[in-house]
C-alpha cells in the first residue's frame, strides 16, 4: 500500500506570540499575532492564504472570524473542530491533506488560547467543557486534567511498577532542556528532592508533574512541498500522518490500564511513513503530565511496554541522548499550547535553529498529540527535514 | 459547604439516575446480544441493536484505580479536600468502569480492592463500600 500524502506536504512557516500568564489580549489578537509572525516567516504573501484551521473546546475564537480579519473572505478549505489536545496534529494532518489534493494552496493552521488569564481547564475560573461524562463524574468532584490523567498514571504505575523516581526524571530532564530555551516560561533546574517536595495536586501528581496554564498562541503555514521550496525556509515535510482513537477513560470498549490510543495509532503512522522507531532522531510527546511521556516512549515503539520510565531514567530522552524527547522544555516547563508547541519545536529542530538545544543532524521527528484519554482521539504527524 | 454539582441527567441517562435516587445501579443491557452498556446511550456499540432494558446490577465491582484530590478545582468541595476519587469496574462487564467516591472519602482505597455500590440519598449519588 502506497499514500498520496507522504512529502506532499510541507510546513513552510512557524509563528508564535510570547508566552505569559496574562496576555492582556483576545484569543483574536493571539491568533493574529501568531499568524501573520507565521506568514513572515515563510516570507508568504497574506493574500495568498486560502485555507485556515484550528480547534478548541470553547476556548477560543472561530476560525471564520480569523479568516475574515485576515481578509480571508472565501476560504477553500476551513477546519474548526471541538477537540482538546488529541485533536491538536490531526488539524496540520487534515491540512496536508487538503493542499496535497489540490483543495487549498496555503493553508495556517492555529491555537490559541488565554489557558490561564482566561478559560483555565477543570472549572476554576468557568464550567467545565461539555463532555457526555460530566454529569456521571463532576458530582463527585472529579473534573479536572490532572485528576484524570492521575487515575490514568495510578494503575499504570501499579501495573507496570513506574515509580514517582521515574516521572521525577521526566520533569527534570524537560526541565534541563528548558535551560536552553529562551522562550520557556520555567528555566531553572531541580532536583530529585524538590521534586519531591513539590505540593500534591492530585496524588500522585505533584505540582512538577502537570503542565504550565499558558497564554499564547503557535500557528503554522502548510503548502505542497514544490511552492514550499519556493519560500524563505527549507521545508519540513510531512512524511505521514495519522488519526486514532477509541481509548477514552468513560466508556465502553476501553483496553486494560496503561495502554493509550496511541498505541493503536502508532503503527499506522509508521507504516505510512515507511519508518520504523528507529529512524526517529527525537521526539516531541504530548506532556500534559509526566506519566504522558513514558506511556507513549511506549505506545510509539521506542522501548517495551512498561519499560518507558527506566528509558526516562537512562538519559535517553536527555541532551545527548538516542532520542532527545522534549527539546524545547516541553508542557511542563516552556508552556502549554495544546499540542502546538510541540508541532512549532519539531520544525525548529529540523531546520537547525534550535540554538544551544540543536539535536545534531535531526532529520526525522515525532510529533504527537494527547495519547487519547480525555477526549477519547489522538493524532500524530511524523515530520522530515526537506531540500 | 453546599451547592455541589449534582448530576445533570439527560435523555439517554434519565433512567440511569431514578434508578440511584429509587437507591438501585440499574444499567441498560441490550436485548438483542446481552452486552452491557456504558454510558448511557441507545445504540450497543457491538451489535447495533436499539433494544435495552434497564436492569438492577449486582453492584460489586473492583477498584481499578484512585486519586487523592489536593488542589481546589471545584469550589463546593473545599471542606473535603483531600479527597479520594476512585475508578471501579463492575463485575458485569470488564468495560464498566465509573468513576465515584469511597463511602467514606477519606479512606485510602487499593487497586485491587472489591467494593459495593451504595446509594446515597439528597444528592442521590452512588458510592463504593470495601468489602474485602
Amino acid at each position: 500500500m502506497t499514500f498520496d500524502l507522504v512529502d506532499k506536504a510541507a510546513i513552510a512557516g512557524i509563528g508564535y506570540t510570547a508566552f505569559s500568564k496574562n496576555s492582556g489580549v483576545s484569543t483574536l489578537t493571539l491568533a493574529l499575532r501568531a499568524i501573520k509572525a507565521a506568514l513572515d516567516d515563510a516570507g508568504l504573501d497574506p493574500a495568498l492564504v486560502d485555507g485556515v484551521g484550528t480547534h478548541r473546546v470553547g476556548d477560543s475564537v472561530p476560525t471564520a472570524v480569523v479568516a475574515q480579519a485576515l481578509g480571508v473572505s472565501d476560504p477553500r478549505w476551513f477546519v474548526d473542530h471541538f477537540g482538546g489536545g488529541g485533536s491538536s496534529h490531526s488539524v496540520v494532518g487534515q491540512a496536508a491533506l487538503a493542499v496535497a489534493s489540490g483543495v487549498a494552496d496555503y493553508v495556517v493552521c492555529y491555537r490559541a488560547i488565554n489557558s490561564r488569564s482566561e478559560f483555565r481547564m477543570g472549572g476554576t475560573g468557568r464550567a467545565p467543557v461539555e463532555a457526555i461524562e460530566t454529569q456521571y463524574q463532576a458530582p463527585y468532584g472529579y473534573v479536572a486534567p490532572p485528576q484524570q490523567y492521575a487515575m490514568v498514571a495510578q494503575a499504570y504505575m501499579h501495573r507496570y511498577g513506574v515509580t514517582e523516581r521515574h516521572l521525577g526524571a521526566v520533569a527534570m530532564t524537560e526541565r534541563n532542556y528548558a535551560a536552553l530555551n529562551d522562550r520557556a516560561m520555567l528555566r531553572t533546574p531541580f532536583t530529585y528532592e524538590e521534586y519531591l517536595a513539590s505540593r500534591w495536586v492530585a496524588e500522585p501528581f505533584r505540582l512538577l508533574d502537570c503542565c504550565l496554564e499558558t497564554d499564547a498562541a503557535i500557528a503554522v503555514v502548510i503548502c505542497r512541498a514544490e511552492a514550499a521550496r519556493d519560500l524563505c525556509k527549507p521545508p519540513v515535510l510531512i512524511r505521514a500522518a495519522a488519526w486514532g482513537g477509541g481509548q477514552m477513560l468513560f466508556s465502553n470498549q476501553q483496553p486494560a490500564p496503561g495502554t493509550s490510543s496511541a498505541a493503536r495509532m502508532a503503527p499506522r503512522l509508521f507504516r505510512m511513513a515507511a519508518l520504523t522507531p528507529a529512524d526517529v532522531d527525537l521526539a516531541m510527546l504530548y506532556d500534559c503530565f509526566t506519566v504522558a511521556v513514558p506511556l507513549q516512549l511506549e505506545d510509539y515503539g521506542f522501548c517495551a511496554k512498561g519499560e518507558g520510565g527506566e528509558f526516562v531514567l537512562s538519559g535517553a530522552t536527555a541532551p545527548g541522548g538516542s532520542l532527545p524527547v522534549n527539546t524545547h522544555g516541553g508542557f511542563l516547563s516552556e508552556g502549554y499550547v495544546h499540542g502546538w508547541n510541540h508541532i512549532a519545536e519539531a520544525v525548529s529542530q529540523l531546520r537547525g535553529e534550535a540554538g544551544e538545544r540543536q539535536v545534531p543532524g535531526a532529520q526525522i521527528a515525532l510529533s504527537t498529540g494527547a495519547p487519547g484519554y480525555v477526549g477519547g482521539v489522538s493524532s500524530a504527524l511524523l515530520l522530515r527535514r526537506g531540500t | 459547604m453546599t451547592d455541589k454539582p449534582l448530576p445533570t441527567p439527560d435523555r439517554d441517562s434519565a433512567p440511569y439516575w431514578d434508578g440511584v435516587a429509587a437507591g438501585e445501579l440499574r444499567l441498560q443491557r441490550c436485548t438483542d446480544c446481552g452486552a452491557w452498556r456504558w454510558p448511557a446511550r441507545t445504540i450497543c456499540n457491538r451489535c447495533r441493536s436499539f433494544a435495552a432494558e434497564w436492569v438492577k446490577a449486582s453492584g460489586l465491582g473492583t477498584v481499578l484505580s484512585w486519586i487523592r484530590t489536593h488542589q481546589l478545582f471545584i469550589r463546593s468541595f473545599q471542606d473535603d479536600i483531600p479527597y479520594v476519587t476512585v475508578e471501579v469496574q463492575l463485575d458485569e462487564q470488564d468495560d464498566i468502569r465509573l468513576i465515584g467516591q469511597m463511602a467514606d472519602p477519606r479512606l485510602e482505597p487499593r487497586i485491587g480492592q472489591r467494593v459495593q455500590a451504595e446509594c446515597t440519598r439528597d444528592p442521590a449519588l452512588v458510592v463504593w463500600r470495601p468489602i474485602d
